[in-house]
């Protein structure tokens, strides 16, 4: 049960790793922000970021970098479009090859292929597991480097810049369905401007839905020749490193009851050092556990329509009451009450 | 740029020469005047609580100066103002000094007059702040059809210098709770191909496009009518007293006047021409605000999917 996952891959992106080239995301705010009336100076206080950097083109940032630009912005302009303005700004942009294969790409599954692997290129802060019943395809999403304050900022930014991105692509807009794990924002006429009216608040998961002929609408601008050369060069420099938590949440989705001795055992750390470094991520060990587990239930029950004890056993459970507790514990709702 | 963040903004400072050596002339004539034909008080003599309650209302008045000033470009009511509020400022300021000096036989008069500055500074205040109310009347004609009932200098868009959408939403619920059910209808506008503009000219000229069409759709309404920002390159409309036909022919004016707007990017010569999506919708009787809002929201989904 608890191979080393850690041999193939060296070291994991952290937070303070510099790898995000600092005139892509951080440029594009500093431009929006800026032209809704922020003092540059302001911006960039206590980030150790420099203006220069970013004229520069060279520099790179950490992720940690870039979520205190994300804070100041916030606190620096006074509306709640920024996020939206920036999901606009993200495709079609200066992000390089990985910008060119997806405009270049076949369809929505393939462009949604493509970010599964290169996603650390334009995408590096959230990561996406799929699910598929016989009408939709789901995408529910995680945090993959520990955002915090800020995920429902970079939520905002990357869900417009899908809608906004397909949009292009198809010269139509996809209806998506949203699902989100927070409230009905006061600021609602933003979600309805840049992702439509399929919109859920207060659910248990953060998720997008398609349906499944939207999979295979041909983009206008394909070109299996383009692809491939963008896809080349990205492999050229493509830098394979997950996320931590990405790391421990894909290895915890395929042993679902481990504990966190085994986790840490597969991780090559002792229980005190994994504990440490999620804690560096604020998250903890039993959240994300249940994260998962309350992903998967819905699924099951919700898209899958098993029964209890089909999916109690899927998931390793002993019992059935043991399972029923724990999915009340996770989305507030009894299994039956999932299922509808 | 043309407008500034409102955080701290002291760039009205400098064009106020004038006006900062007046007020340092009063500091400095106070000064010497106190401390110059007086003498010097023993340190038990000294009353702590009087220095404290006089130095508070000279603080004060000096900041209150510092705001006015910072506030308000130079004319005649920043003037009065200043200069009231100046001679207010220097009887403050030697019934603060003389808590610390004695004056001689010859200079007791000063003690005498000193509350004579602070009585004409009242008056000239009075003055300035009857010029201030007259002009606020006239700033208050600039803002019609961008402003309704009330006030909220928080929930302005930063943009098009139009309200947003939240106070739209309270205006829209005030006229729902009016007793006297006399119609009024909501209008949406949407600028076509607003993206593709962005991308071919970049954001910069988009929010430029935005500032000039919000102007123009503020030209065709009449003084009751109310224009905010919606999101985006939306805007929302709502006209008071207004049936549904009235409104259509209203949304046909705005449609011609953008029409005709031949606006020219990056002072290019050649002009990019636009049209705008409107539709409108009447209040119902037992509406709420979401529901009308959405209503017409999706009116206007569904004629820009029939263009």
């Amino acid at each position: 049960m608890t191979q080393q996952v850690t041999a193939c891959r060296p070291r994991y992106l952290s937070l303070e790793d510099k790898c995000l080239p600092a005139h892509q995301l951080a440029a594009s705010l500093m431009d929006l922000a800026i032209s809704r009336g922020a003092n540059k100076e302001r911006l960039l206080r206590g980030t150790k970021i420099f203006y220069q950097d970013i004229k520069s083109g060279r520099a790179l940032l950490s992720p940690a970098q870039l979520l205190g630009l994300m804070a100041n912005v916030q606190s620096q302009v006074d509306s709640h479009d920024c996020s939206f303005l920036l999901g606009r700004r993200i495709f079609p942009s200066n992000y390089g090859h990985i910008s060119n294969a997806l405009l270049h790409s076949r369809d929505l599954k393939d462009a949604l292929r493509l970010l599964q692997v290169f996603r650390l290129q334009i995408c590096p802060f959230m990561h996406a597991y799929t699910y598929r019943d016989n009408q939709q395809l789901h995408l529910v999403f995680n945090d993959a480097l520990g955002c915090a304050a800020q995920w429902q900022f970079i939520t905002e930014s990357y869900f417009t810049a899908l809608v906004a991105g397909t949009r292009l692509l198809l010269d139509r807009r996809v209806p998506f369905h949203f699902d989100f794990p927070f409230a009905r924002p006061r600021h609602i006429q933003e979600y309805e401007e840049n992702l439509g009216y399929r919109l859920n608040f207060s659910q248990p998961l953060l998720r997008i839905r398609v349906d499944l002929p939207w999979l295979n609408a041909p983009f206008l601008q394909q070109s299996q020749s383009l692809k491939w050369h963008a896809i080349q060069q990205l492999k050229q420099n493509q830098s394979t490193r997950l996320g931590f938590i990405e790391a421990v949440r894909n290895h915890l989705r395929h042993h679902r009851q481990q504990t966190l001795q085994d986790t840490a055992n597969a991780f090559g750390m002792s229980p005190a050092t994994l504990k440490r470094k999620l804690k560096l991520y604020k998250i903890r060990f039993q959240q994300l556990q249940d994260e998962l587990g309350m992903q998967q239930a819905i699924h099951l029950l919700q898209v899958k329509k098993l029964n209890n004890e089909d999916t109690a056993h899927l998931m390793d459970f002993s019992d059935v009451p043991n399972f029923r507790r724990a999915v009340k514990r996770w989305t507030g709702s009894t299994p039956s009450q999932l299922r509808l | 740029m043309l407008f500034e963040k409102p955080t701290m903004n002291i760039s009205l400072l400098s064009r106020h020469q004038n006006l900062v050596s007046l007020i340092a002339a009063c500091l400095s004539l106070s000064v010497s005047l106190s401390f110059g034909l007086g003498q010097l008080k023993d340190w038990q003599e000294i009353s702590w609580l009087d220095i404290l309650g006089e130095g508070s209302i000279a603080l004060l008045s000096l900041f209150w100066l510092f705001f006015i000033l910072i506030s308000r470009p130079p004319g005649r009511v920043t003037t009065g103002l200043v200069l009231g509020l100046s001679c207010f400022m220097f009887s403050a300021l030697l019934d603060l000094f003389d808590e610390f000096v004695h004056y001689q036989a010859a200079a007791a008069g000063l003690s005498l007059i000193e509350s004579i500055p602070a009585g004409i500074g009242m008056l000239i205040m009075s003055y300035a702040l009857w010029h201030w109310h007259q002009e606020q009347l006239a700033l208050n004609r600039q803002l019609c059809r961008r402003e309704a009932n009330t006030r909220e200098h928080g929930q302005i868009d930063f943009i098009t210098q139009l309200y947003r959408a939240d106070y739209m939403r309270g205006q829209i619920d005030m006229q729902l709770r009016t007793k006297d059910d006399s119609p009024f209808s909501i209008m949406m506008l949407d600028i076509d191909n607003f993206d593709r503009f962005n991308r071919q000219f970049g954001p910069q000229e988009g929010d430029r496009l935005l500032r000039e069409i919000s102007e123009l759709i503020l030209m065709n309404l009449r003084t009751t009518d109310l224009a905010c920002r919606y999101a985006g390159d939306r805007f929302i409309l709502l006209l008071p007293g207004t049936d549904l036909t009235l409104a259509n022919e209203l949304a046909q004016d705005i449609r011609q006047a953008i029409s005709h707007l031949a606006f020219k990017p990056y002072e290019q010569a050649s002009p990019i021409f636009h049209s705008m999506t409107i539709a409108t919708e009447a209040a119902r009787t037992g509406d709420a605000v979401d529901s009308i809002i959405s209503r017409v929201n999706r009116r206007l989904d569904d004629s820009k999917q029939h263009a």
